[in-house]
């Protein structure tokens, strides 16, 4: 956990930066997969945080359900461009 | 992600050879009318892993800045030519300057906001935008060099080391080698080969940065604890000597990896090139 880019109480857009991490390959912000009040959040700068582990809490618009956003999984690359595949195109 | 992405395949050749360069431009969803911003990501990173991931993208889109993204040879979604020459940082200057082009890059005229380019490079990107902009004056305009240096950590690189390690699990004495290899390794998306051939081609041509030095205005950025940036300094100095206006940010707490998704950075960049 590297810095919290929103605090309990902001209101938050879906795709709004809300957290830097650094994984053990690289750098990333983790943007807000939706719109919503932010309820509370897990860790603070350099702390370590686990995959699945709760990140953050949202109070969503409709009021009905908050909605726990967890550390997302890393997932390998399904497609690697070759240089033939390149080279065949034209 | 905000803002409409065109991808792009960089198709015809330059100088009679096809680079095989992955480029993408992305337009903003409100124009603020000004030039484009070329980003130039580090070794063994790629376009992606540098400026999306990291939330770069994000930010200049949203800032109302047309961006224009490029994977480096042997690099994210580019080709890996097997020539030697592909790689060589003279080469990548003369692709870079076509892709330029190619996205509707006009020389820079005064009073048009919308003329130029401006650059963000990190790493061994910082030092392709230093050259860049010494020698294309006509179309640059400002750059930002984060993670910077006076001599690339990869003109060190022990190549031979390297490929035995490779090839029989040689431990290789040089921390530095082995760290770059380690990080190099770790990407799952990069061609190990491909990357030495641009070592290669990087001891092939040296950093110098004295030997062309940009006059436009320059923001130099890097972490407090970035060991691969400490001569940042030293480069500003360089540039200043040459008449150039260069300022300085050094960011509290970050190393030459967490910099990047530093908002403090980012913040900075977006300033600088809002002139």
């Amino acid at each position: 956990m590297l810095e919290w880019l929103v605090a309990p109480g902001d209101q938050v857009e879906r795709n709004q930066p809300l957290v830097e991490v650094e994984t053990s390959k690289s750098v990333v912000e983790l943007p807000s997969p939706q719109a919503g009040k932010v309820v509370r959040i897990h860790g603070g700068p350099g702390d370590k945080t686990n995959v699945g582990e709760p990140l953050i809490v949202f109070e969503v618009p409709d009021n009905t359900a908050g909605i726990v956003g967890t550390v997302p999984k890393e997932v390998a690359p399904k497609r690697r461009v070759r240089l033939s595949a390149v080279l065949d195109e034209d | 992600m905000s803002g409409r992405h065109t991808g792009e395949q960089h198709s015809h050749t330059v100088e009679g050879t096809d680079p095989q360069l992955h480029v993408a431009v992305h337009e903003p969803e409100r124009d603020a009318g000004l030039r484009p911003i070329l980003l130039l990501h580090g070794f063994s990173s790629s376009s992606k892993l540098n400026w999306e991931d990291t939330g770069w993208l994000q930010a200049l889109l949203s800032a109302g800045r047309k961006v224009i993204t490029v994977d480096l040879p042997g690099h994210g979604r580019s080709g890996a030519p097997e020539d030697l020459d592909s790689y060589t940082p003279s080469r990548i200057r003369a692709d870079l300057l076509q892709i330029a082009f190619d996205a509707g890059v006009r020389p820079v005229q005064d009073g048009d906001p919308a003329s130029g380019l401006d650059l963000i490079g990190y790493s061994l990107g910082s030092r392709l935008a230093w050259e860049f902009g010494a020698t294309q004056p006509e179309i640059v305009h400002r750059i930002v060099l984060g993670g910077p240096n006076t001599a690339d950590p990869l003109a060190a690189f022990d190549i031979v080391a390297a490929q035995r390690y490779l090839a029989d699990g040689t431990p290789i004495a040089d921390e530095s080698t082995a760290q770059l290899l380690k990080m190099a390794l770790v990407l799952p998306s990069n061609n190990i080969f491909a990357l030495l051939s641009l070592v290669q081609a990087i001891k092939a041509e040296p950093y110098d940065p004295a030997e062309a030095v940009p006059h436009v205005p320059i923001l130099l950025v890097a972490g407090e604890n970035d060991e691969r940036a400490a001569t940042m300094p030293d480069l500003a100095a360089i540039g200043s000597k040459s008449g150039a206006l260069v300022e300085q940010l050094v960011i509290p707490g970050r190393n030459h990896t967490s910099a990047l998704t530093s908002r403090v950075f980012k913040q900075a960049a977006i300033e600088f090139l809002s002139v």
